[in-house]
């Protein structure tokens, strides 16, 4: 018997959520081949609304009629469900299938992995290099008892490289990575460069420059900003009274120069999906405007909590992360899209006279993050003296809080966004009033 | 299950193949202010085969077990694809074949405990840091349970079935003044039954006064300070910033940092001992035999200073030429095993605290641990909270005091070790290769360190 059906026999409401995984993973380690992998996984969950209680249970490999128990049993214990799913209707269609990454074999991400490997020990002989290369397509489909189904199929393509440096005394690490949905936007010699790129300028290592000097956080950094304010604009939050934004609706919160958006309707974008995993349509929610704060996002639950309108943001795992089947929905961004402002970065790097450039950190998330505070060891950064990239920092630690520097601090929005750690698209941002530590 | 998998496994084309099968019972609570944010009880199975051909490994991972003989050829046939790519062959390291069981002692089971119960147990200790103080607006308590049942089978004989509890208890106040938000916490995991998250209500309170007392914290100054780390951020020090750059598997194509990284190099004073242990009576961080099936073997890393272990897979202790540890373990069915720690201690030293704050002009006393992340030789990690130590007597609080700098330049810089020694479990868990949360556990006595930096404003 479906699931569905069994559940409605015992429930007053189910939402069945399902989602099948292939995927085929590629793993260089030292410049060698070291592994090919496959994967297959059916992941299911449940939510079930019984006795006017709300019942969650979710398994891989588990019998249909044991994951129907599971729920049932949670229902027994759980609380009132302040919301009724919803019935599923037909939204706009943000494309996230390429067949042609479907269609991606071993040997073609073996042949892009070595490609890449060779580019970099062409100029750089002595580093170490590591690259993970994975194709993925998943089926989700999402039925509920108020009816209607949403089914669709996303394609994920990932490429990460990474180089160790080491020298007596000096061990170094820098990479770079890009998740796409689409095989025309995967840019493999665009990586390398990038990785390249890093290498040459930090083949220096300098002191930073002390007190709170200017900050470039290009965008590989600019999460560093942004994690804190996933946590602010959750519905959740907000209802919890964990968001320091809490109340402030309408309020000129951050620089006149920052707009953030949740765009989910960006076609082929990094999280690109045409429905929640709620089985809402996605859509976009203007978060903050010229730094006025417009909207929170919201899941069913939250939204019903905070008597306000769900909006298509219920989605399983992290902020920047593609949540799993075990995760129940929580708010979270589609993508967080900061809009480019003017200049490229070369000009941004002539026009500073003394200043940090951060482009990895290591410790993103912790600390206290709800009230906006990061602190930060650089891995990978530079230092700008009268216009130049003169080397790299070493042993240097960025501390502020979000809120505050992207309020008082914010002194530049780049001209050139990048995609970003799977869903954010920023460009460079100089900022100030970030205390800089190094011996 | 025991009999296909044994036969499939010898009957596998290629040089080496291994099948794991899990079938795992989870079960979790989670509590948020006033709202269950989950509540599940469930089960799920799933497995992996690892081939290795040529030197090469093919992987497959799946749910269905009638698929095991289509996914064993499925991964002899990508370990095949993999081997005509690769020049340095991976070989595995000699190990005894083994036919063990074990199980891991619940004094209470897990899956008979009834989920009312579980949910009871999370909403007294939430009641209690809600109604601590009126300043806490928010918690989250978090308790989570699991009983992994793994078998296990290689193409050289060995057959071992394990059954590993794990019990953790997140218990967090999050306190707000004028916009200002503060968190405390208490972090516990144990390897065991139900009767391991009972009695925490002392925890509970002491998460819900600090979240208060941090609201009027000064945030720490930024600088280079001597430091006394507590027992919970020692040992998450010693785990993060030194134990993850023994993990041979990051030196295994490294040459330089082979060399970095020579046995019998000195790393540190007389007195300092860094030992993982794979098994310790109730370690949240146990594991009998590691997910290659190699018993546990207890290593040394430092020995009166001085580096003389690393910790191993089959296929890293044949390279370097050391025998395998049982350090290689996978986090879930989903995974394929990693070098990973275990138990991780800096052992006891000569000291006592009132010992190690003499002299100390000024300092800071840090305390547990928010979060800790390496890269390398750098490392990071975030006190929960801290003080400020002021000729030699502990003062103010200080909150914001995160700790940064080279692990090889900090290990020398260790002047004292303490007495007071504790190992800990905490509810999260280890990440790597993006493997996450395994269980495994810290520890440390308090440990005296000159020259840190501190980040602060």
């Amino acid at each position: 018997m479906d699931i569905l059906e069994l559940a409605q026999t015992r429930a007053e409401a189910a939402e069945l959520y399902e989602a099948h995984t292939e995927a085929l993973s590629v793993v260089f380690h030292g410049g060698e081949v070291e592994k090919v992998g496959s994967e297959s996984i059916l992941g299911r969950a449940l939510r079930v609304v019984a006795g006017g209680r709300l019942g969650f249970a979710s398994t891989a490999g588990g019998a249909p009629e044991a994951l129907v128990e599971a729920a049932l049993a949670a229902a027994r214990h759980g609380d009132p469900a302040p919301f009724r799913f919803p019935p599923l209707r037909e939204g706009p269609k943000v494309e996230a299938f390429d067949p042609a990454v479907a269609r991606v074999a071993a040997e073609d991400l073996l042949a892009w992995g070595e490609e890449a490997v060779r580019a970099v020990q062409r100029e750089f002989p002595e580093v170490v290099v590591n690259a993970y290369l994975s194709r993925t397509t998943t089926e989700v489909v999402i039925r509920n008892t108020a009816g209607g189904e949403r089914r669709e199929k996303r394609t994920a393509l990932a490429f990460t490289l990474g180089v160790e440096r080491v020298r007596e005394g000096d061990i170094w690490l820098v990479y770079e990575s890009q998740s796409v949905r689409r095989l025309a936007d995967l840019r493999r010699e665009g990586l390398v460069e990038k990785v390249l790129q890093k290498l040459r300028w930090g083949a220096e290592v300098v002191p930073p420059p002390a007190g709170k000097p200017p900050v470039l956080f290009l965008p590989s950094a600019v999460p560093v900003l942004l994690l804190p304010l996933t946590h602010g604009f959750s519905g959740l939050a907000v209802f919890l009274g964990t968001s320091p934004l809490r109340g402030r609706l309408g309020e000129k919160a951050f620089a006149a120069a920052f707009t953030l958006v949740d765009d989910g309707l960006i076609p082929f974008g990094p999280r690109a999906r045409s429905f929640d995993d709620e089985g809402l349509p996605v859509g976009r929610l203007p978060l903050v405007e010229e730094g006025v704060v417009r909207n929170f996002f919201y899941d069913l639950r939250a939204a019903a909590l905070s008597g306000a309108e769900p909006t298509g943001n219920g989605l399983r795992g992290g902020p920047f992360g593609e949540g799993g089947f075990r995760a129940p929905p929580g708010p979270a961004p589609r993508h967080l899209v900061i809009p480019p402002g003017e200049g490229a970065l070369e000009e941004l790097i002539r026009d500073t006279k003394e200043g940090l450039i951060v482009s990895e950190v290591i410790g993103l998330g912790q600390g206290n993050i709800q009230s906006g505070a990061f602190s930060n060891n650089v891995s990978v950064g530079f230092v700008v003296r009268d216009g130049r990239v003169v080397g790299r920092v070493k042993n240097t630690m960025i501390f502020g809080n979000a809120y505050e520097v992207l309020r008082e601090g914010l002194r530049a929005v780049g001209g050139e966004a990048e995609w970003v750690g799977g869903g954010l698209f920023a460009p460079p941002l100089l900022v100030e009033g970030v205390s800089v530590v190094g011996r | 299950m025991e009999g296909t998998v044994r036969e499939l496994v010898r009957r596998s084309r290629a040089d080496y193949t291994e099948v794991r099968w899990e079938e795992v019972f989870r079960s979790r609570v989670v509590f948020q202010r006033d709202q269950l944010l989950a509540l599940e009880a469930t089960e799920e199975r799933g497995g992996i085969v690892r081939a290795l051909v040529n030197g090469a490994w093919g992987l497959a991972v799946f749910t269905h077990p009638e698929e095991l003989p289509k996914k064993i050829e499925e991964a002899v046939q990508l370990a095949r694809t993999a081997s005509r790519h690769a020049r340095d062959r991976v070989a595995l390291a000699e190990v005894a074949p083994v036919e063990d069981r074990y199980q891991g002692r619940m004094g209470r089971d897990i899956r008979g405990v009834p989920l009312e119960e579980k949910r009871k147990l999370v909403e007294a200790y939430n009641r209690i840091i809600l109604e601590f103080h009126p300043a806490i607006v928010s918690s989250s308590v978090r308790y989570a349970d699991s009983l992994r049942r793994v078998i296990y089978a290689n193409s050289e004989g060995t057959y071992i079935e394990q059954e590993v509890p794990d019990v953790t208890l997140m218990l967090a106040a999050v306190a707000r003044k004028n916009g200002d938000v503060q968190q405390g916490f208490e972090s516990l995991g144990f390897a065991g039954g139900f009767e391991l998250a009972l009695g925490h209500e002392e925890k509970a309170r002491a998460a819900a006064q600090r979240a208060v007392d941090l609201l009027s914290a000064k945030p720490v100054k930024g600088g280079r300070y001597t430091v006394i780390l507590d027992q919970d951020l020692a040992g998450v020090f010693i785990h993060e910033a030194f134990g993850h750059i023994c993990e041979a598997d990051f030196l295994l194509r490294n040459e330089p940092m082979r060399r970095v990284m020579t046995l019998g190099k000195r790393f540190g004073v007389e007195t300092l001992n860094v030992v993982d242990d794979g098994f310790i009576p109730g370690a949240r961080g146990n594991c009998p035999y590691d997910d290659e099936g190699v018993p546990r073997r207890r290593v040394y890393l430092i020995r009166e200073g001085v580096l003389t272990g690393l910790l191993h897979s089959r296929a890293t202790a044949k390279k370097l030429g050391a025998p395998p540890t049982g350090n290689a373990r996978a986090v879930s069915w989903e995974h394929e095993p990693i070098v990973r720690m275990r138990n991780t201690f800096i052992e006891p030293g000569p000291h006592t605290f009132e010992e190690m704050l003499e002299g100390i002009e000024y300092g800071i006393y840090a305390c547990g641990a928010f979060g800790g992340q390496t890269e390398f030789e750098q490392f990071t990690f975030s006190a929960a909270y801290g003080y400020e130590i002021v000729r030699g007597k502990i003062g103010a609080m200080v909150r914001d005091v995160v700790l940064t700098g080279n692990v090889f330049h900090t290990l020398r810089n260790i002047e004292m070790i303490g007495k007071d020694f504790q190992l800990k479990g905490s509810a999260g868990g280890c990440g790597k290769g993006g493997q996450w949360p395994l269980p495994i556990t810290t520890g440390a006595p308090h440990v005296r360190v000159r020259d840190v930096i501190v980040g602060g404003r």
